[in-house]
């Protein structure tokens, strides 16, 4: 395959799992603005307004990670009910293309809500140069990491039900007890020492930092973005190995 | 002569899971012409569709080897990806893309430039009667549709070997027939179809060779003239009562049916049975056995028996 034609491939995925199930079934932009919207809504209410900022930000940390739990489920759904998987394996498409493309397809459901949390980050004039490059970064990262921790998930798993299973789990690890949506000060101690296990919760810093919720000092900065990356390469390298294109 | 399409040499496949490692494919040769259909014939379980997963390069192999169009399985495939085009067993459509749809984006997906795409989906939509359904999503399509939309997406692709696993499953005898249709035209284009089926009056219909595989064993190849040549019994003469079966018997193996007797027999006696039963002014019709004839002859069972899960391996 030439340059050209993995993109034409690439572009094709986007297509065919982002932009027509949308176009076919409208309710899928609704249902994926629910749940963001949901906790921006219920941290409004039960702060008076004063954790609006925190939601906002947790909400865009939310939704990249929403893009992972949605790949997961397309990527067993495809491989092993629609037999999608072993069409494409036995094609020209090589697999980092599939891998790319459907993981740009599922941020197109995400757009909406993206959108969303743009609009009232700039309307609330948080938007410096700065805080929008950290912000786009670190939302990278995690769509990054998500997609990865998709992926090598999706390999093991037999049956969409299994996603059903392991969704709530991984949204506990990642949004709940992390400081996503509130500062790291309101958990408990062993919460808080539980949170520095997952990488939300320096993504969290970052963008509370970006917007100035909290101090986040340079040497804080460093060791937040080094371990964002580091947990973002380490999934992509673990999708890598034991993804499996080819059956053994 | 030309090279062949696929070649395999004691190929073997042992699944993982398999208990006690039982074969799934044990000491496979066999060659596949090009340009033509090759239908690989067996009952479910046989490992037909191991032999397609592997050759495709969906599966590896264990040991034995496997070439496609003179590449190595194993350390070839990309190449090998970019010249062949696969619909798996129970594969299904992408439900919320409607037909058009469906092999227009399989095309462009293989690279395909988009006006050649639209070209070849509707070429191939016109061949297998599905351009009154072009609008229509997945989704709301019968089996049978869904199975021929995937037909018509590897049949419109520029893959120069195709595997159609079991592609008329769930076919209506016409609908059949309209891939029948399409498979020929694909022949005309010099391309190489792998086909498996268990439906042998398609697999005969379609396939210039065949190979009937049991346990994942190789049994018998070749033109179906071959097969029938190679069987203890190449003829069969159904004889209407009233005849004395105990006459029969001495010709070769008598299998009784409603209304008479089946004869297996050599050309000879064949011919003897039914000089014998015009004789007698009993009604008579003489031929080559058909596919089912040498398959239950060869296996000793019915193709549409299961094989048994402690027969093979998963």
């Amino acid at each position: 395959m030439t340059e050209r034609h993995r993109l034409r491939s690439l572009l094709t995925f986007i297509q065919l799992n982002g932009i027509i199930p949308i176009r076919t079934q409208p309710l899928y932009v609704l249902s994926l603005l629910a749940s963001p919207l949901s906790f921006l809504f219920f941290i409004f209410i039960v702060s008076h307004g004063a954790l609006i900022q925190y939601g906002v930000m947790g909400g865009m940390i939310l939704t990249g990670l929403t893009v992972g739990t949605g790949l997961q489920s397309d990527l067993t759904h495809y491989r092993h009910d629609l037999k999608f998987q072993d069409v494409v394996v036995a094609s020209p498409v090589e697999a980092p293309v599939y891998v790319a493309g459907m993981a740009l397809s599922e941020l197109v459901y995400s757009l909406p809500a993206l959108a969303v949390f743009v609009l009232i980050f700039f309307l609330e004039g948080w938007a410096t140069p700065l805080s929008v490059a950290i912000v786009t970064g670190v939302l990278l990262l995690i769509w990054g990491f998500a997609c990865a921790l998709a992926f090598t998930l999706a390999t093991y798993f037999q049956d969409v039900r299994e996603t059903f299973l392991f969704s709530p789990l991984i949204s506990l690890g990642l949004t709940v007890i992390p400081p996503v949506y509130y500062p790291l000060g309101y958990l408990p101690g062993w919460a808080q020492t539980a949170a520095l296990f997952s990488p939300t919760t320096y993504a969290a810093e970052l963008v509370q930092g970006a917007v100035g919720l909290v101090p986040v000092p340079f040497d804080v900065a460093v060791r937040d973005w080094s371990v964002l990356v580091a947990c973002t390469i380490a999934l992509l390298l673990i999708a890598a190995v034991k993804a499996r294109w080819q059956e053994p | 002569m030309n090279s062949p399409a696929l070649r395999a040499q004691h190929l073997g496949k042992v699944y993982p899971t398999s208990k006690g490692g039982k074969p799934a494919l044990n000491d496979l040769t066999l060659e596949v012409p090009p340009g033509r259909v090759y239908g690989l014939i067996g009952r479910n379980g046989a490992g037909k569709t191991t032999f397609v997963r592997i050759a495709s390069t969906q599966l590896a192999l264990t040991s034995g080897s496997l070439e496609v169009l003179g590449l190595d399985v194993r350390t070839q495939m990309h190449d090998i990806r970019a010249r062949i085009a696969c619909v798996p067993q129970e594969a299904r459509p992408l439900y919320f893309l409607n037909t058009e749809e469906v092999i227009y984006l399989y095309l462009k997906m293989r690279g395909i430039d988009p006006l050649e795409a639209r070209r070849r989906t509707k070429a191939a939509m016109d061949e297998l009667s599905l351009t009154e359904y072009r609008k229509r999503l997945v989704a709301r399509l019968s089996g049978g549709l869904r199975r021929r939309t995937l037909c018509a997406m590897v049949l419109a692709s520029d893959a120069e070997v195709l595997f159609l696993d079991e592609p008329t499953t769930g076919l209506d005898p016409i609908a059949r027939r309209e891939v029948w249709q399409a498979v020929r035209r694909t022949i005309r284009e010099q391309r190489t179809i792998l086909l498996t089926t268990h439906y042998l009056d398609e697999a005969e219909a379609l396939s210039t060779r065949l190979a009937l595989i049991e346990q994942g064993e190789l049994r018998l190849e070749g033109t179906p003239e071959d097969l029938r040549a190679r069987v203890r019994y190449p003829y069969r003469v159904m004889v209407q009562d009233p005849f004395p079966r105990e006459e029969l018997l001495s010709y070769g193996r008598v299998a009784d049916v409603e209304g008479g007797h089946l004869v297996f027999a050599r050309e000879a006696d064949a011919r003897e049975v039914a000089r014998r039963a015009l004789e007698k002014g009993v009604r008579v019709s003489l031929g080559p056995v058909s596919l089912e004839d040498i398959f239950l002859e060869v296996v000793g069972r019915s193709i549409e028996e299961d094989t048994k899960p402690d027969e093979v391996a998963a």
